[in-house]
């Protein structure tokens, strides 16, 4: 155990946990559930994943900085609603540009934000809270309460959902899923490697003193919104593919869906720390929770959102309190260690070690 | 004193103080009847329950926290009242019972807050999805109604003059609450915490304390709003009051209220509280849909704030050597002596 | 056209020549046998016609009906469509029609969502002479509710549903669930019930109702419980949604996981909405009826009892425009309640035959 809290820091741990906790859920739905694991029943699951990790991906980057964006759903609604739109008018739009189309609306939206919270010194639960709003209004006062349905689609827009790149044993990767897989692997690169993405984090950490540093926290933060932005987009054109009719209540409710899974991930919201796979184990986990308990035959309609409450608590519970006990023991371990090699720093009479 | 009043005129309340005048000069012209006794009335009872809570979350966001639950706690208190009063209890007994399921679980979310050490936001988002489901759970797909006529009469009627029992409710917690939070030790120390929940910890219990009793409030003032929603619909489904807690929170923060906690005023929430019920009647009277009504209030919410942070940056740009504090935009803002006002004495 | 009910009738010849605004109540007429009531144009009559929430094609089309009678009847004052929105539909409806007396109107058309807790507030509105026409969904005690312009029979509705199962699953029958609405949703709840007790008949005895699943009238929601009733129930060969969001959402959770061929949507749909799954073969039957005509029907109805013209009491018949002859009747479906009917009707069934026609 000391070995391992040596190697690896609390927070890490806490992506193991929420793994642990994932899996141990998966197994106790696949005994409860018959066929659980059926390639069918996988491939429905993994397809609904999709556009709630798209959208994750671009709320981590915001929340990683102290803001947070919940206009997302609304954005959703409207690129779906408006790239839809578009569609109907002209079919033989291709599917790239509709992609794009997409994208530059939830981008557009984004910088909207982005504006309002970095330059306009706007709190960002404020910003958004009015643009939830806001946008939602411009979606039904564009919509003239139309709904986009799937018969005036092009028919390509049929086959993405089903649209798989490689069946192994039965099991789809879906063309949906790989879009969202991709986007999660970017999302991990820039935290990792970028500049922009390292310093997000220090923007999260500590605001006053990144500002200090001379980072250009503003576009920073801009930046994350209009990415977010962006993705929100993308998962709109999703929703789109995958819904195919469109009203005006087309994605209400999602900010929500995804704040809770960015905050069982572990993200503080306020806090500014927490990683991008743990927030992605955060989505995997409620949904898997609700999926599984809309399958489960056993329960009552009536008493799923109750315990799909309790199972929230339970696991940001459990997360946090063996999350706080192993930051005792790694800064135990780290005293000791540290205690150790001064010692042995001292005997040898020279050389200081950095902790 | 009178210089402090001149302050706040200049500050948030003041601003807030233009809004209401225009909106109260907006609809005077423009609707009917719109300063007739009974229009007033409905004006406040239409959303006396949300305002009845906003007095209560104005504490839990000062103190830095924030509280999810509240619209599902409503809910969950009258389908306990009503799913009681179903099986036969009493009416008075399945109220007292649903208070006491508020407070309860409020103190729940309080200890998971303030003694487990959890963030508010996961702790009362599980309660905001848990006790929407409880309230699914007891009256399931059933409207429950044919309650007792006392009770309906209370939630419908004028109990002094043309004064219903949840408004009177209402003027008696806001001054309480006015007191509590301006004029006591809890409510320094709501500040306090909220201003920065590190320095507070020099007493961690009376930190802990504070929490667990603000929270226990929200519960049971959430429970208390509920009931009287029911008496005021005069009927219980499981969806009562769902999606209230944005309004709420919206309300708070127009207020003048610091989402990162320790700034904020009674008054300026009072008064928010106010601006935007004129506002929703004013704009329902004119037909206008329930989209833009809501678009407008986000709209304000936004503009509320980025205007005069705007307005102070340039001023600032102005006359560099001599900045005006009074005219900033509140949160973040901590310096603005108009906003950063804790409990006075 | 569809006066079912040959009960004795009082007719009230008071053919219009009634000011604007006038409280029916004060106009007591001699009541005339016979003579259906014919409205007279031209008068102000300001009128709210108020979905369950703004945004979905149904309630849009109700507002072309209405908008069609508006312009017939030659009202100079605009009609207002206003709703709340969806999310925040009950409390929104409560915050219109309580507010309707001081935004000085004359007549609520109101298309129930909030169940009971609607009652205070319409019948603050009675008294403040206000006539509160529900139409779509009614208020279920019939409380201040002056009267419902139902589109069908709801019991009907029940007997459609168990017919469209019983000709898509066969003779030999089959298993099938439901996907409603909410589980508040007072007609989707009343067509369900209705269903159920079709169902006791020995004709429908080879249909199994697996269970009801609620997907909120939210696409995704629906699409995710269609979904796993499919997981639940793998002999499961039906999915009846009596609500035009479910319906669509279903069907197209089907034809993306290509289970067209072993599972079948029916239910309550829009054509417009619908066309491609029936020509698909996911949704082979379906029915509605027409939400134009609903708009229209109600408004007349609405433009009759706030000028007067009819008072809105059993056994009054009155013409509605291109819609014919109608009767006030008592409302058969809610047996318990004093409450009053206009019945439209009729269903139209809709399948590869007649949907492209109907999609328009």
């Amino acid at each position: 155990m000391t070995v391992l809290l040596r190697r690896i820091r609390p927070e890490q741990f806490r992506e193991f946990i929420l793994l642990a906790v994932t899996i141990g859920l998966l197994l106790f739905f696949a005994a409860q559930i018959p066929n659980y694991f059926d390639p069918r029943s996988v491939n429905r699951l993994t397809t609904g994943l999709a556009i709630t990790l798209v959208v994750a991906v671009g709320q981590v980057l915001v929340v990683l900085t102290r803001n947070i964006d919940l206009s997302v759903s609304s954005i959703v609604g409207l690129a779906a609603y408006m790239t839809g739109t578009l569609l109907t008018r002209d079919t033989t739009l291709s599917p790239f540009a509709a992609v794009l189309i997409a994208m530059a609306i939830g981008l557009t939206l984004g910088v909207v934000n982005g504006l309002i919270v970095a330059y306009g010194g706007v709190p960002a639960i404020i910003a958004t809270l009015g643009t939830l709003a806001l946008y939602r209004v411009i979606l039904v006062e564009f919509s003239g309460a139309k709904t986009v349905t799937t018969a005036d689609l092009p028919d390509w827009l049929n086959d993405v959902p089903s649209a798989t790149i490689v069946t192994i044993a039965e099991y789809d990767l879906r063309l949906m899923v790989g879009v969202a897989l991709v986007v999660v692997v970017l999302g991990l690169l820039i935290l990792r490697y970028l500049p922009f993405g390292r310093r997000l984090y220090a923007i999260g950490s500590n605001p006053e003193a990144a500002r200090n540093a001379g980072l250009p926290v503003k576009r920073d933060v801009f930046t994350a919104f209009v990415i977010s932005g962006a993705l929100s987009g993308l998962a709109g054109f999703m929703f789109l593919v995958r819904f195919g009719n469109i009203t005006v209540t087309a994605a209400q409710g999602l900010e929500l869906q995804v704040v809770a899974a960015v905050v069982v991930g572990g993200v503080a919201i306020f806090g500014g720390s927490g990683s991008m796979i743990g927030a992605l184990l955060g989505v995997l986990l409620i949904e898997i929770l609700q999926q599984s308990l809309l399958r489960w035959a056993g329960i009552s309609e009536f008493v799923k959102d109750a315990i799909l409450g309790l199972l929230i608590l339970v696991a940001v519970t459990a997360d946090t309190i063996i999350l706080g006990r192993l930051r005792e023991m790694w800064a135990r371990v780290r005293r000791r260690d540290r205690a150790a090699r001064q010692a042995l720093t001292a005997d040898e009479g020279g050389l200081a070690h950095g902790a | 004193m009178a210089r402090e009043l001149w302050r706040r005129l200049l500050g948030w309340e003041g601003l807030l103080l233009v809004l209401l005048l225009a909106v109260l000069g907006f609809n005077i012209t423009r609707v009917p009847n719109f300063l007739t006794v009974a229009n007033q009335i409905n004006l406040f009872q239409l959303g006396i329950e949300k305002a009845i809570v906003v007095l209560v979350m104005t504490f839990v966001i000062i103190s830095g926290e924030i509280d999810l639950s509240v619209a599902s706690m409503m809910g969950l208190s009258a389908a306990t009242a009503a799913a009681l009063f179903e099986s036969g209890a009493p009416m008075l007994l399945a109220i007292i019972v649903a208070l006491g399921v508020g407070a309860g679980f409020g103190l729940i979310n309080g200890y998971f807050v303030a003694i487990v050490g959890l963030s508010s936001l996961a702790v009362t988002l599980a309660g905001y999805v848990g006790f929407r489901g409880l309230a699914r759970l007891l009256v399931q797909d059933r409207s429950v109604g044919g309650f007792p006529e006392w009770f309906t009469r209370l939630g419908q009627q004028g109990l002094i003059g043309p004064l219903t029992l949840s408004i009177i409710i209402f003027a008696m917690l806001a001054i309480v609450a006015t007191v509590v939070l301006h004029f006591s030790g809890f409510g320094r120390l709501t500040y306090v915490i909220g201003n920065s929940a590190q320095v507070a910890r020099y007493s961690g219990v009376s930190v802990a304390r504070t929490k667990l009793i603000i929270f226990t409030a929200s519960g049971f003032i959430s429970a208390l709003a509920g009931v009287l929603m029911a008496a005021r619909l005069g009927a219980v489904r499981a969806s009562t009051a769902e999606g209230f807690e944005l309004d709420i929170i919206t309300v708070v923060l127009l207020g003048g209220v610091s989402i990162f906690g320790g700034v904020g005023s009674m008054a300026g929430v009072l008064l928010s509280t106010y601006l935007v019920l004129n506002l929703r009647n004013g704009l329902v009277i004119a037909g206008v849909t329930g989209n833009t009504q809501t678009g407008i209030i986000g709209l304000l919410l936004i503009l509320s704030v980025l205007v005069p942070n705007l307005a102070g940056r340039v001023r600032e740009r102005l006359r560099r050597r001599q900045p005006d504090p009074s005219l900033r935009g509140p949160p973040q803002e901590a310096a603005d002596p108009a906003r950063s006002q804790t409990a006075p004495g | 056209m569809n006066v079912k009910t040959r009960r004795w009738m009082t007719g009230v010849a008071c053919a219009g020549l009634l000011a604007a605004n006038m409280v029916p109540a004060v106009l007591a007429q001699t009541p005339v046998s016979g003579e259906a009531v014919t409205a007279e144009p031209g008068q102000e009559v300001k009128m709210m016609l108020l979905p369950k929430f703004l945004g979905i094609l149904p309630f849009d089309q109700a507002n072309q009906g209405a908008e069609e009678a508006a312009a017939e009847l030659g009202n100079p004052t605009p009609l207002d469509f206003v709703g709340p929105t969806a999310e925040n539909s009950v409390a929104g409806q409560i915050e219109f029609v309580t507010n309707a007396p001081a935004g000085e109107y004359d007549v609520i058309m109101l298309s129930n969502n909030s169940g009971d807790q609607i009652v205070p507030a319409a019948v603050a509105a009675q008294e403040a002479g206000i006539p509160v026409v529900t139409w779509d969904s009614p208020i279920p005690t019939g409380e201040g509710e002056s009267l419902f312009v139902a589109q069908v029979d709801f019991d009907e509705t029940g007997q459609v549903m168990a017919e469209m199962a019983r000709s898509i699953l066969g003779e030999d029958g089959g298993q099938f669930a439901i996907l409603s609405a909410s589980p508040d949703a007072a007609n989707q709840n009343a067509w369900i019930a209705a269903m159920e007790t079709a169902l006791e008949d020995p004709a429908f005895e080879n249909l199994e109702l697996l269970e009801i699943v609620y997907g909120d009238d939210q696409s995704e929601k629906s699409y995710e419980q269609a979904l796993a009733l499919i997981s639940k129930h793998p002999d499961m060969e039906l999915i009846m949604a009596p609500t035009s969001v479910g319906i669509v959402a279903a069907a197209q959770a089907l034809q993306n996981e290509g289970l067209c061929e072993e599972i079948k949507v029916s239910g309550l749909g829009v054509p417009a909405e619908m066309l491609e799954y029936t020509q698909n073969g996911c949704a082979p039957e379906f029915a509605l009826w027409s939400f134009v005509d609903l708009g229209y029907l109600t408004y007349y109805v609405s433009y009759l009892l706030a000028t007067g013209a009819i008072e809105g009491v059993e056994g009054e018949r009155f013409v509605a425009g291109r819609l014919g002859e109608y009767e006030i009747t008592k409302d058969p479906t809610r047996p318990d309640v004093d409450a009053l009917r206009v019945l439209m009707g009729p269903f139209t069934v809709y399948n590869i035959d007649n949907v492209e026609e109907a999609a328009g």
